[in-house]
């Protein structure tokens, strides 16, 4: 009984890694743009659904919307001014990505602290627990879980099975192939864009139930997820998903075996092993 | 008028300008207002507790500056935000003491800074009163300059244990957070619970951000200790007892540091906070000199109420115009040595150094989150309210 806990426990986790991470992944994906503003798009939601909960005693799911079809207008407006300029630097495009999503990042964290100050805050919602034949579930976990299976398999048949889909994969793989057989390359990086940044913000909006948030946790966030990505393979969304789900049961493990302290550094260590490995990422390792 | 008349008239009134600025310069000094400078982590994990202490520390300026100042002259604070970062600290506290000239120092939030800076105040000899600097081991030989404003890191929860033993609990889980302060209690309590002859059946460290607290509360569940102590922060506060409830284990006693003190870790928790015991060094109905006027006007100022955070702070700048008004100066010598001979009355209780400067007068008493609100549950003289156990996790 003990095992199948520790297992529901560690998958649990890594459904949370999932919502943190596969959001990251879909903005490399599409525009090879490493989004170091990433954790700030988590971090504004979940103060912003804590603060608005809070305000007007709404349930944080019925925000959950409001917030995605905000951050993703957000998304969609930022994206021709910051981003979409840099697609024309040809080789340097991902490096001043980094520059500019690192200024940005530094900005979102700035407002953060602004308008909702520097404290961790949490949600007290969906706290109770359902026990099935011993085993204990926590319905904050359960409901984050099953959002995470929600758009993984949005995102896979998405890509995979509408056309707008497959523009966007054709989009990643080759732009200059893409545009030549009628695809708006610039349209599908907004879209991707927008929906990359309403993806981090919707896990904000649930995470915030879970996890002690402060503005100044983003850097973390964006840390976790570019572990996690880096461990299933960059624009791997499969692989990306089964990497945060081993991460989250062999954290699970190793925190209940070893204690808090080789939990912690176990992503790292991963990591490590992976890149000497695998560099590739563990999808392309199976 | 000749060159010679010129010159004559030019040299006397240069020379009484000369005169008038030598008599107008010790009049200015003493119009100057005394600068004291600090850090406070108004970001970073620390930020919750450490805006309660620097409250504090405003609210005793405030009141000196009403009383015309020390020394008839006027206080000014100048704070910088350390980030809950040691070395920010350092670079911040090397900035007042260089650039900024401050008069006087206080130290900063937390043990960990605490202890980066005490080198810093040693090369430059500035006594410093450390209001929430609680780990004995800055207070040695070799730190000549530094005063624990603070009840000792050996005392956070220390009332727990036996209290729990008197009523039937016989094991104990333990659990720190990797930081000075936090470590130097989980080292405390675990020798403490042995003393005692309660079988440690649960220790873990662990490190800040977001550790994965579910594995460790389930470990703890299969070990079912009567007493969970978690030597904690507000953060990791939160996220163990979110933890405990997901895993559906409720210990008889949960005891937590820093954290349930703080006014957000009921509205983070709802009424998962009820029934979780922690600590104070002060509170409002301390029957200690100044106390009942400390928590009126400090509510009056910040509209809340103050925790022992900002009793330490409250606590230090009155120490430090003691010290400064003893002494008749700003004398760093002269404070050092009026801090080590005597004892100051705080709303804390007495300020009182060993030759190391480690405080002899603070103590912690316990308190409880009872429907929503924090009641004092020892000692039994003041207690607003009985130990409620077993916590519900409800």
């Amino acid at each position: 009984m003990l095992a199948v806990q520790l297992l529901i426990n560690g998958i649990l986790l890594g459904g949370t890694y999932v919502l943190i991470a596969q959001s990251l992944n879909l903005i490399f994906g599409v525009m090879r743009v490493v989004n170091l503003a990433h954790g700030s798009f988590i971090v504004m939601a979940g103060l912003f659904t804590f603060w608005f909960s809070a305000r007007t005693g709404l349930n944080p799911l019925i925000v959950l919307p409001i917030v995605f079809i905000v951050s993703f207008i957000v998304g969609g407006l930022l994206q021709p001014v910051l981003i979409e300029p840099l697609m024309n630097q040809g080789r340097k495009a991902e490096l001043l990505s980094l520059m500019v999503t690192f200024g940005l990042d530094y900005v979102l964290v700035q407002i953060a602290l602004h308008v909702w100050g520097a404290d961790y805050v949490s949600l007290p919602y969906l706290q109770s627990t359902w026990t099935l034949g011993g085993i204990t579930l926590s319905k904050a976990l359960v409901v984050v879980g099953l959002f995470a299976v929600a758009i993984v398999a949005l995102l896979y048949f998405g890509l995979n099975y509408t056309s707008f889909g497959k523009s966007l994969l054709a989009a990643s793989q080759s732009p200059v192939g893409a545009a030549c057989c009628g695809i708006n390359v610039r349209r599908v990086r907004l879209f991707a864009f927008a929906l990359g940044v309403a993806l981090a913000s919707s896990a904000g909006t649930l995470l915030i139930m879970i996890l002690p948030m402060a503005a100044e946790s983003a850097d973390n966030l964006t840390i976790l997820a570019f572990v996690i990505v880096a461990l299933g393979g960059l624009g791997e969304y499969a692989g990306v998903t089964i990497a945060a789900l081993l991460l989250g049961v062999a954290q699970s493990l190793a925190g209940y075996f070893f204690g808090g302290d080789v939990a912690n550094v176990l992503p790292f260590v991963i990591l490590i092993a992976v890149m000497l490995l695998w560099p590739q990422g563990l999808r392309r390792a199976a | 008028m000749t060159t010679t008349h010129l010159l004559h008239r030019l040299a006397w009134a240069s020379g009484m300008a000369m005169l008038l600025s030598f008599m107008a310069a010790p009049g200015q000094a003493a119009d100057k207002p005394i600068l004291i400078g600090a850090t406070s982590s108004e970001t970073g994990p620390f930020a919750a507790d450490a805006e309660y202490n620097l409250n504090g520390m405003k609210l005793a300026i405030e009141e000196a500056n009403a009383k015309g100042g020390w020394l008839g002259r006027k206080l000014d604070l100048k704070v910088y935000d350390d980030e809950s970062k040691p070395g920010t600290a350092v670079r911040l506290y090397t900035r007042l003491i260089t650039e900024d000239k401050a008069d006087l120092l206080i130290g900063p939030y937390s043990s960990g800074i605490t202890q980066a800076i005490a080198p810093l105040m040693n090369k430059q000899q500035y006594a410093v009163i450390e209001p929430e600097a609680s780990i004995p081991t800055i207070y040695v030989p070799g730190n000549k300059w530094n005063f624990q404003g603070v009840a000792s890191s050996l005392t956070y929860l220390e009332g727990l244990l036996p209290l729990a033993k008197k009523n039937g609990a016989s094991t104990v889980a333990v659990l720190g957070l990797k930081s000075a302060f936090t470590l130097a209690c989980y080292d405390a309590r675990i020798a403490q619970a042995e003393k005692l002859g309660m079988k440690v059946v649960y220790k873990t460290t662990y490190s800040l951000p977001e550790p994965d607290f579910a594995s460790m509360a389930l470990a703890i569940k299969s070990a079912q200790p009567d007493v969970v102590l978690g030597c904690t922060y507000y953060p990791d506060a939160v996220g163990l007892v979110k933890a405990f409830k997901a895993q559906g284990f409720a210990p008889k006693y949960f005891a937590e540091t820093v954290g349930p003190v703080a006014a957000a870790f009921t509205k983070a928790l709802g009424p998962l906070a009820n029934g979780i015991i922690s600590n104070t060094g002060w509170w409002h109905n301390f029957k200690t000199p100044g106390s009942k006027e400390f928590a009126e006007h400090y509510k009056a100022m910040f509209k809340q109420d103050p925790d022992y955070h900002s009793a330490a702070g409250y606590g230090a700048v009155k120490v430090l115009g003691a010290a400064v008004e003893g002494t008749k100066s700003l004398d760093q010598d002269k404070i050092r040595a009026w801090l080590h001979a005597n004892t100051v009355d705080t709303v804390q209780g007495p300020f009182k150094v060993d030759a190391n400067g480690l405080s002899q007068g603070f103590s912690q008493s316990l308190v409880q989150i009872q429907d929503g609100h924090l009641k004092l549950v020892t000692p039994e003289d003041m207690a607003e309210a009985k130990l409620l156990v077993p916590y519900t996790g409800q």
